[in-house]
């Protein structure tokens, strides 16, 4: 899974069950299914979230209800925060149970899919003036057949986090561009007793996204949008992404012991790595700042912390500047108040971005809040993210639950020299049976 | 092997052995030498727990099997500071007493009625339970949350209770039974002949015998009840009603964990089920032989 | 009126009003014609069974039974978890999972689970048992400290022992330490190692259990065999395997049962050090792991209840000829009961 459902606490408070997509996590408080009166009445709209980022994005957003409902006095928001692990199996409980929040986090890919077959969204009405500020780009990813189904606040491109100090160190000048440079500068980083990547195996998609990352390098953008669509690997360049990753394997860029790293539960996993210099580099999402910087000595963001995106390899099918990522999106249930879609148009506008990505430390998805950035690596990630002539969802949540989690286990079996590129294959059709 | 009353000469758990209260002997040091070898390799891994608590999660990740440097005291009075933890040790402790009453209170009533009247369905009573010894609860969370629904007790402390009171029976059952089954038929007489109906029997001389039994089976749904997690989790939504399980998850944002703190919270929730079960071990060996000796 | 007295403490836990009545007027009454008596005396009975197990069955039923069966019942859909379960697919999920390679897989992990649960935790509790049964000093002491594993809970000792065994963890540190760097291994990922380490973890865990369920068994063997044994001239040692041993058989076969019950059932500890993905290429993972990564974090809730439903019946077949042929003569009772 993507970052969001495959978050962190879980297995390191322990925990019995799987949460991340539990089924029925909890309970169906809040949710006024529609009781948006449109006529000017009182209408209280409620607003489930994961922003468990600490207190600054809470703070954001009761500080954005109050702004929007001084300008609709009629208009009443309603926050409530879940544990990111919990939010799905809570959420799904609630849309079955009829008693769903108006609005509330979307995952994307087959997730909201599976949502729309079981006619539990609300087909979003954007005005032109929304379309310029989200963006035709982020829209399409969260669009079926045209039509949008949520509203995306960030952009978060997936690279390569790294700290200059170690780089510095191991003497190197430039940060790589191709695969056989990062393989250079691996060998470099071992010279100075630190482990050049690290990966947090044990969750495995931070692991799996090593694959997805080639496999976008190597397969055409029609060809990633047509195997979205059925599912069936057939394509050369999924069994080609397999081998470079095979061969990338064999200078032993991970560190020791990562099938049992976490990537980013506190201490000891990938994310502390990075944030007490045992690592140089990981590859994540552009959350991974905020997560190093609870983990360092002070717990202060690391201050030699870079990014770049993911190297190119020779003879690829896909464009070297394309980029993989996701971001944070709202959608609709069905009932949902016109009010509802009403405040996030107004979370979208620039001074709300430009306030929403000072609190998240994220990349707002309106370009004209984009200037205020200034932390290095999220300046290289815009960049970046602008110079990508397209950008692809996390494969395995553009492919569903289902066979994305397949995917994931499969790529983790062949890291663990336990299968081949073969087997990615034959597990994403097992898994399509299951489903 | 309790001998909780000093006049009863008999108790279910076979023969009272002589209990003059002698010194006891100091045993041989190759026994000790064995049971420290054997204690290190249990507690080690526990202390490592309760240190990590002492430390940064920068100094876990650097210097894993260090001892602390510097001693940070800050993650453990920060939590005995905080209300929240205390409104979770009230949370866990009215849930863990009212269930190991409500499971011993149902089981040794049921397990009465298995061990010693004679009926049909007798047999199919106590493989219902016994069976009920193959189902972990993760089998039926699902259908379970929709009856905890229904009855309205979703974000309420018996929405817990309830279900643990259930899933606790099958373990009290198939401990009482053999426990009830081994009180001499003569007892039964003696008290019949006194004119006490079965029931009078049941209160005048069952429960006082299986006192050893009911403790151990008690202080197991104690245990169960305060580590239980994963009931917990799906059925409470709101901080005020978090059990200490569940207060973990205060050290966890979305992405991250503080491991450290998570070290000290876990250490200091465990403390009351040992310090309950400290107490009670002596009758849990006493209870158990009913159950052993069948 | 004495013993209704008594009747009604117990009943006062659920509340049952009629409970005392029901108690009272017995022994109040002269005495009535002996046909009469019987079939009151019937009547009181079955309302006496009623009472005293109805409150547990009805609980039992709404709370684990019913909730079992629905979920046995989506075993035979195709169902994502969103909407009502509409599409029937009969015993589809139930070949896909024996014809799954992956299932065998854990099948066999469970399994070796299981002998080596026995295997290795059987003598050692034994012969800790043995020793602390002697009379000595300090033996509430040792008991509580040997039992410590087992009370804290699954949650708190997976995240300890995952921390401790990571390979650039505390274990290793420790062994980097002390000189014995070359045993450093990747305990947790090494699928050579993985599954050794799982048992111990499980050893050391659930083996101050066994220990005390020993210690429990051996308190009803009477002194005087010892006794009389002690005059034949037996060592200590001869008595332990001559007496203690086969007198200790009942206690040993039942807590084998439990043993392997909670082995089929393993999931806690497993999905917490090395959860629920790498678990299968560590060679640890379990059924109960299969089912989760399989159903409910796949989406694939219909699947994911099948799975529960076979591993209920692989549990009830083990548990029936585990009774039928290990138990019959210590426990005439348990699954059997009936038909004994």
């Amino acid at each position: 899974m993507t970052r969001k459902t495959r978050g962190a606490t879980v297995a390191a408070i322990g925990l019995g069950i799987a949460l991340a997509a539990s089924a029925c996590a909890g309970g169906s408080s809040g949710g006024s299914g529609g009781s948006g009166d449109s006529a000017g009445g009182k209408v209280t709209v409620t607003f489930w979230e994961n922003a468990t980022n600490g207190p600054d994005g809470l703070a954001y957003f009761q500080s954005a209800a109050k702004a929007f409902e001084a300008i609709h006095p009629n208009v009443t928001i309603q926050y409530q925060t879940i544990q990111n692990e919990d939010f799905d199996g809570k959420l799904q409980t609630a849309l079955n149970a009829n008693s769903a929040p108006d609005i509330f986090l979307q995952r994307g890919g087959g997730k909201m899919q599976a949502e729309v077959d079981a006619g539990q969204l609300q087909a979003l009405n954007l005005s032109a003036t929304d379309k310029t500020n989200v963006g035709a780009g982020a829209l399409a990813g969260l669009s079926i057949d045209g039509q949008a189904y949520a509203v995306p606040f960030d952009t978060q491109p997936e690279g390569i986090y790294y700290s200059k100090d170690l780089f510095q160190q191991a003497g190197i000048t430039t940060t790589p561009t191709t695969i056989d440079e990062l393989e250079a500068d691996v060998a470099l980083l071992k010279k100075i007793n630190v482990a050049p990547i690290a990966v947090g195996a044990k969750d495995a998609w931070p692991a799996a996204h090593w694959y997805y990352n080639f496999a976008v390098r190597e397969c055409s953008q029609a060809t990633l949008a047509s195997t979205a669509k059925s599912l069936q690997f057939s394509d050369a360049c999924w069994t080609k992404a397999g081998d470079d990753l095979a061969a990338f394997l064999k200078v032993s860029p991970f560190q020791n012991g990562f099938l049992t790293t976490a990537a980013q539960q506190g201490a000891g996993s990938s994310a502390g790595m990075l944030a007490n210099h045992k690592a140089a580099m990981e590859l994540m999402g552009s959350w991974d700042p905020g997560v190093i910087s609870s983990l360092t000595p002070n717990q202060k963001p690391l201050p030699d912390l870079g990014w770049f995106p993911f190297p190119a390899v020779t003879g690829g099918q896909g464009d070297p500047s394309a980029i993989m990522g996701g971001s944070d999106s709202y959608s609709l249930s069905k009932n949902a108040p016109k009010e509802a879609l009403e405040f996030l148009e107004f979370l979208v506008t620039k001074d709300q971005q430009v306030a929403y990505a000072k609190a998240f430390q994220s990349i707002p998805v309106n370009q004209a809040a984009q200037s205020g950035i200034t932390e290095s690596y999220n300046v290289s990630a815009l960049q970046a993210a602008n110079k990508a002539t397209y950008s692809v969802l996390y494969l395995d949540t553009q492919f569903g639950q289902n066979v994305g989690n397949a995917m994931n286990t499969a790529v983790v079996n062949m890291m663990a020299g336990k299968g081949n590129a073969a087997g990615i294959v034959s597990a994403s059709n097992a898994a399509a049976a299951k489903g | 092997m309790a001998a909780a009353s000093s006049t009863r000469v008999w108790t279910p758990a076979g023969r009272n052995r002589d209990r003059r209260r002698q010194k006891e002997q100091w045993g041989n040091p190759v026994t000790y030498f064995i049971a420290l070898i054997f204690i290190a390799v249990c507690i080690a891994p526990v202390l490592y727990l309760v240190l990590g608590g002492f430390r940064t999660n920068s100094q876990i990740t650097t210097s894993p099997a260090g001892l602390p440097h510097p001693w940070v005291l800050s993650n453990y009075t920060g939590i005995l500071k905080s209300s929240t933890f205390w409104g979770e040790f009230a949370n866990s402790t009215v849930v863990a007493l009212v269930s190991s009453v409500g499971i011993v209170a149902l089981g040794l009533m049921v397990s009465f009625v298995i061990a010693r009247y004679d009926f049909k369905l007798k047999g199919a009573m106590y493989s219902l339970f016994a069976a009920g010894l193959m189902f972990p609860l993760v089998i039926a969370i699902t259908p379970l949350y929709i009856v905890i629904k229904d009855l309205g007790l979703i974000d309420n402390l018996f929405g817990i209770i309830i279900p643990q009171i259930a899933f606790g029976l099958p373990t009290t059952v198939i401990i009482l039974v053999p426990f009830l089954r081994a009180i001499p038929k003569e007892i039964e007489e003696a008290a019949a002949l006194d004119g006490a109906s079965r029931l009078g029997f049941f209160a005048r001389m069952v429960l006082p015998l299986s006192l050893p039994g009911v403790v151990t089976t008690g202080i197991l749904a104690f245990i169960g009840s305060w580590n239980n997690y994963v009931l917990p989790l799906y059925v409470i939504n709101s901080q005020r009603n978090f059990t200490l399980p569940l207060g973990v998850q205060q050290f966890s944002s979305q992405y991250s964990t503080d491991t450290a703190k998570v070290l000290a919270f876990t250490s200091l929730a465990m403390l009351p089920a040992l310090i309950f079960f400290s107490i009670f071990q002596k009758r849990i060996v006493g209870g158990l032989t009913g159950a052993v000796k069948g | 009126m004495s013993e209704s007295l008594g009747t009604d403490t117990v009943a006062g836990s659920q509340s049952q009003g009629t409970f005392g009545a029901g108690g009272a007027g017995v022994t109040a009454s002269p005495a009535p014609p002996r046909a009469a008596a019987r079939r009151r005396g019937r009547a009181r009975m079955r309302l006496e069974i009623t009472l005293l197990s109805g409150p547990a069955i009805i609980m039992f039923l709404a709370f684990v039974i019913f909730p079992v069966a629905v979920a046995a019942y989506y075993g035979f859909y195709r169902w994502h978890g969103y909407g009502p379960a509409t599409d029937w697919v009969g015993l589809n999920n139930y070949k896909l999972i024996f014809t799954d390679p992956a299932f065998q897989q854990v099948l066999w992990h469970n399994l070796l689970i299981v002998v080596l649960s026995l295997v290795i935790q059987g003598p050692l509790a034994i012969i800790m048992a043995l020793l602390l049964n002697q009379k000595m000093r300090g033996r509430g002491l040792i008991r509580v400290l040997i039992f410590v594993p087992y009370v804290i809970s699954e949650v708190i000792v997976g995240t300890g022992w995952s921390l401790m065994l990571q390979a650039n963890g505390a274990m290793n540190d420790l062994l980097g330490h002390i000189g014995l760097g070359a045993l450093q291994s990747d305990w947790l990922a090494d699928p050579n190692l993985a599954l050794w380490t799982l048992m111990a973890i499980i050893s050391w865990k659930y083996i101050g259990f066994a220990v005390i369920l020993m210690l429990a068994g051996l308190q009803s063997i009477p002194d005087e065999i010892y006794e009389a044994a002690a005059i034949d001239g037996a060592s200590f040692w001869q008595m332990q395997r001559r007496i203690t041993v086969p007198l200790l058989g009942p206690t040993i076969r039942i807590w084998a049962f439990l043993s392997i019950i909670g082995s089929l059932q393993l999931f806690d500890l497993v999905y917490i050090i090395w959860g629920q993905y790498v678990s299968g290429t560590a060679g640890t993972s379990t059924m109960a792991i299969y089912m989760v990564a399989q159903g409910r974090d796949a989406g694939n809730y219909g699947y994911g209840s099948a799975v529960a439903v076979v591993m209920f019946l692989i549990s009830l077949v083990v548990a029936l000829i585990y009774q039928r042929f290990v138990l019959r003569r210590d426990l005439r009772g348990a699954v059997t009961e009936g038909t004994v």
